[in-house]
């Protein structure tokens, strides 16, 4: 663990000294974070609209539904937003 | 040429923008208790708390059964709130909660509504003590009610489902009290919270470079002033964006408040 820490500190340093690039690793952290979530709010989008074309009847719940799944996946998104002001 | 004014704490009036050097000191807060000034969160506050009292007093003070354009408007959002969110998801006992979910959705709704109000902008859910108060009120109404109608048994059910095999019982129970007790209330401030500040990070920045880039700097030519005006629609078209999370994320707490109101009130689902 401490060694990929180093080796990630190493690249960073690295590319700033050689290409004048500046920044830190809470962009970097963030977007990876943010991976997951986004494919995990299409599946749940996507799993929605199949479910509201098959059955019209009850696109009320499964919209309250689509909801509440799509509030739980893009927590941990919104978490590793803050986590980026914390870094 | 005026300087843009961003939320610093004094200004240098010759840059073109004044802004403070770091963004955590938007963050910052002051510890002293009795000497806490009123600033523009607090006024706010008070009055999105001034605005739905008054639209929900105005709309029931005279109730008639034609009602009015004004009483129809309030009553979608009461109804919508009691129908879809109260006894939609908690039951027929979800009535007795109606009050306080209502009262949740609708001060959530102003406030976050008051990032795209022109001469406000700025939305009271953005700062940390909101959203986490009012997660706090949710996660004590649903402990206390989960303890008040299961007694202990709602603690074993969490620590010992019935519904999983008993092998994977101690895992389980384990994931689920720390949901219960821990993830709830944090997840449920921090996804109002991250939203609004995240809107109102992105608003600020697309339309302070679009005017920056429109008005200072002295210069004209095609290619700054063309930029400045992309800029600045880019950011008009997030503004609709933002209503849309606005009312939204109002939405999701509320749901979200009842639906674990539900699992204390109804813990064998």
């Amino acid at each position: 663990m401490d060694a990929v820490l180093a080796v990630v500190n190493a690249a960073v340093v690295l590319a700033q000294e050689a290409g004048g690039i500046t920044g830190s690793l809470n962009v970097v952290g963030y977007g990876l974070a943010a991976i997951g979530p986004g494919i995990g709010v299409g599946i749940v989008a996507g799993n929605a609209v199949q479910a509201m074309a098959r059955q019209p009847e009850v696109a009320g719940m499964l919209r309250t539904t689509m909801f509440l799944g799509i509030a739980f996946t893009e927590a941990l998104a919104l978490i590793g937003f803050v986590l980026f002001f914390l870094g | 040429m005026d300087p843009v004014i961003l939320a610093a704490e004094e200004c240098d009036l010759t840059q073109p923008v004044c802004a403070p050097e770091n963004v955590s000191e938007l963050f910052v807060f002051d510890t002293t208790l009795w000497n806490t000034p009123i600033t523009r969160t607090i006024f706010l506050f008070f009055l999105a708390a001034l605005i739905v009292i008054g639209l929900v007093y105005f709309a029931y003070r005279k109730p008639a059964l034609i009602r009015s354009k004004f009483q129809t408007a309030i009553d979608a959002i009461t109804g919508f709130v009691r129908d879809e969110v109260s006894i939609g998801i908690i039951g027929p006992e979800g009535i007795k909660y109606y009050p306080y979910l209502l009262s949740i959705f609708m001060f959530i709704l102003v406030g976050n509504l008051f990032e795209v109000t022109p001469l406000i902008n700025f939305p009271i859910t953005s700062r940390m003590a909101i959203p986490g108060f009012l997660a706090i009120l949710t996660y004590l109404i649903f402990v206390i009610v989960g303890f008040a109608k299961n007694g202990f048994s709602y603690l074993g059910d969490i620590v010992w489902p019935s519904s999983v095999p008993v092998a994977m019982r101690p895992l389980v129970g384990l994931i689920e009290f720390v949901s219960y007790f821990a993830i709830r209330p944090f997840s449920l401030a921090v996804r109002l919270l991250a939203n609004m500040v995240a809107g109102h990070v992105m608003l600020t920045l697309l339309l302070v470079t679009g005017w920056v880039f429109m008005t200072a700097f002295g210069e004209v030519s095609i290619a700054k002033q063309g930029a400045g005006v992309l800029w600045f629609g880019l950011g008009l078209g997030i503004f609709v964006f933002e209503i849309l999370v606005a009312v939204l994320q109002a939405y999701i707490f509320t749901l979200l408040s009842a639906v674990y109101i539900q699992t204390s009130v109804h813990p064998e689902h």
